[in-house]
């Protein structure tokens, strides 16, 4: 056996049909012939054949029936069909039950059979190389997934080590620190643990599986309100939520959606704002939800708008950077789960929200 | 402040900075007198077989991570659950972890073993709400 050459088996029950064939290829390919489908399959246990031609008619076994046979242990080979006769169901039954490559009419041309040979191999490569690709993806999905949980763990350990240092200096006084840095040194590893998180959330968002669960968009908000209401105090939450039926959606990825959104218009304040205002209004439909969250904060310049769900874009005039990933998560978790979101927004007024999210509710029963 | 006079904490923790951190921690806020650290799972079960012989088994808070190398918290979990009951009964074993991966804090959620999950970096106020809560029936 050769490495480099096609290997063909020839599978006829007219041993002049086998001798004919060995004599006008042997010099193109490795040819191996059986004179049943029975002595064929026997042959096939200790040969690995790249192409397999089969005649149609022959006695015990068709060709159609000996591929169907083999289709399962024996999926790689491309089947050729062979016959005397052209019958359309037989073509039919090959294309269908056989998953046949090609159909060639007896007696052959020795040119045209060239060719199709040489076009089978190349689909035989073609699907080996796909097969190759399919498993390098599979790796590479793998190792990104790997990649998320040392991230998350890795990464974060020594940096929650440093924060508890910090709070270990403020139980116990025992760093003179005048000017504060320990102070600047925690708000820069909250920077860097919140970037970390926000990977984290991107990963997590485009591997995990989507998951419906029933949601109380009340217990939700206010769970994101409590989180986000100590960075600014002076903001008044307005929660106005019409829920009269059931909600079932993806419960990461709604929170990630919201957190980020709510995160955002507690973020971008007007610094000399004498009453800050954050909005929410949630309407739970039968197919939908509809959730809007309208803040009165600094607002987003009309040329930026439509870059805001750019990866790593930033809207300039703020003196808050962000890591410019938030609304992009936001856009990837609604693409995942088949929710839309628009936005409206006055530079210095504030800045509104709308996003629509399907209700899984109804799907399911 | 937490009056069990016998209470004993004990930390695994592959990290020496946590161990320390946790342990000044626990004195600074007068949790407990007796504080063990253990850098490897293994041998903080072995410390805790031995403790079979002693006519009384102190009061114990546990302070487990989750990742670790050689043995890691769940398997500490896994080989701790066939310990006897009389060691058992005394320990009362938190979680403490850095990880925001679903599916250990989902599998720690889940292990009847654990009373709590706690986030690093471990607070004061935490940790003495949790233990407050074990004990608030002695």
């Amino acid at each position: 056996m050769k490495e480099n050459r096609i290997r063909i088996l020839y599978i006829d029950d007219e041993i002049h049909n086998l001798n004919a064939f060995r004599a006008s290829f042997r010099r193109s390919y490795e040819i191996y012939t059986a004179s049943s489908a029975q002595e064929g399959k026997l042959l096939l246990k200790s040969i690995d054949v790249h192409i397999i031609i089969a005649d149609q008619k022959m006695p015990v076994s068709t060709g159609v029936d000996f591929f169907y046979e083999i289709k399962d242990q024996l999926p790689d080979p491309i089947r050729i069909l062979m016959t005397g006769y052209t019958d359309v169901e037989d073509i039919i039954e090959a294309i269908n039950k056989g998953h046949i490559f090609s159909y060639v009419k007896k007696p052959w041309d020795e040119y045209e059979l060239h060719n199709t040979i040489n076009n089978a191999f190349e689909m035989y490569q073609a699907r080996k190389q796909l097969k190759e690709k399919i498993s390098e993806l599979e790796k590479t999905n793998d190792e990104l997934n790997r990649f998320i949980y040392s991230t998350s763990h890795d990464l974060r350990s020594p940096l929650m080590s440093v924060l508890g240092i910090i709070n270990l200096t403020r139980l116990d006084n025992s760093v003179k620190d005048p000017n504060g840095y320990v102070d600047m040194i925690e708000s820069c590893v909250l920077k860097l643990d919140g970037f970390i998180q926000k990977i984290i959330e991107y990963y997590r968002n485009s591997r995990l599986d989507v998951e419906y669960e029933k949601i109380q968009f009340d217990s939700l908000l206010q769970e994101c309100i409590a989180a986000f209401k100590p960075q600014n105090t002076a903001i008044e939450f307005l929660l106005n939520i019409d829920q009269p039926v059931d909600f079932k959606g993806d419960t990461f990825r709604i929170s990630v959606i919201l957190n980020n959104l709510i995160s955002n218009a507690v973020k971008y304040q007007k610094p000399d704002e004498a009453n800050p205002k954050v909005n929410l209004t949630v309407k739970v439909e039968p197919h939908k939800a509809s959730i809007w969250i309208e803040d009165n904060g600094i607002g987003i310049l009309s040329e930026h708008l439509n870059n805001i769900f750019k990866m790593f874009f930033r809207s300039k005039n703020n003196n808050k950077p962000g890591s410019g990933i938030g609304l992009y998560i936001v856009k990837e978790a609604l693409n995942k789960i088949g929710g839309t979101i628009s936005v409206e927004s006055k530079y210095g007024e504030g800045t509104q929200f709308e996003i629509t999210i399907p209700n899984r509710n109804d799907f399911d029963s | 402040m937490i009056s069990i006079p016998d209470l004993r904490v004990i930390l695994i923790d592959d990290n020496e900075i946590d161990l320390l951190l946790h342990e000044r921690l626990i004195s600074l806020q007068q949790i407990s007198r007796t504080v063990l650290s253990f850098s490897n799972a293994n041998k903080a079960l072995e410390f805790l077989s031995s403790n079979i012989t002693l006519h009384r088994i102190p009061p114990t808070i546990i302070l487990l991570d989750i990742q670790m190398p050689e043995m890691d918290g769940f398997e500490f979990l896994q080989a701790f659950d066939n310990y006897p009951h009389k060691i058992k009964s005394q320990c009362h074993i938190i979680m403490v972890s850095s990880s925001l991966d679903h599916g250990d804090i989902n599998r720690t959620n889940a292990n009847p073993l654990v009373i709590k999950l706690l986030r690093k970096p471990l607070l004061a106020k935490d940790l003495k709400e949790t233990v407050g809560e074990i004990f608030k029936d002695f």
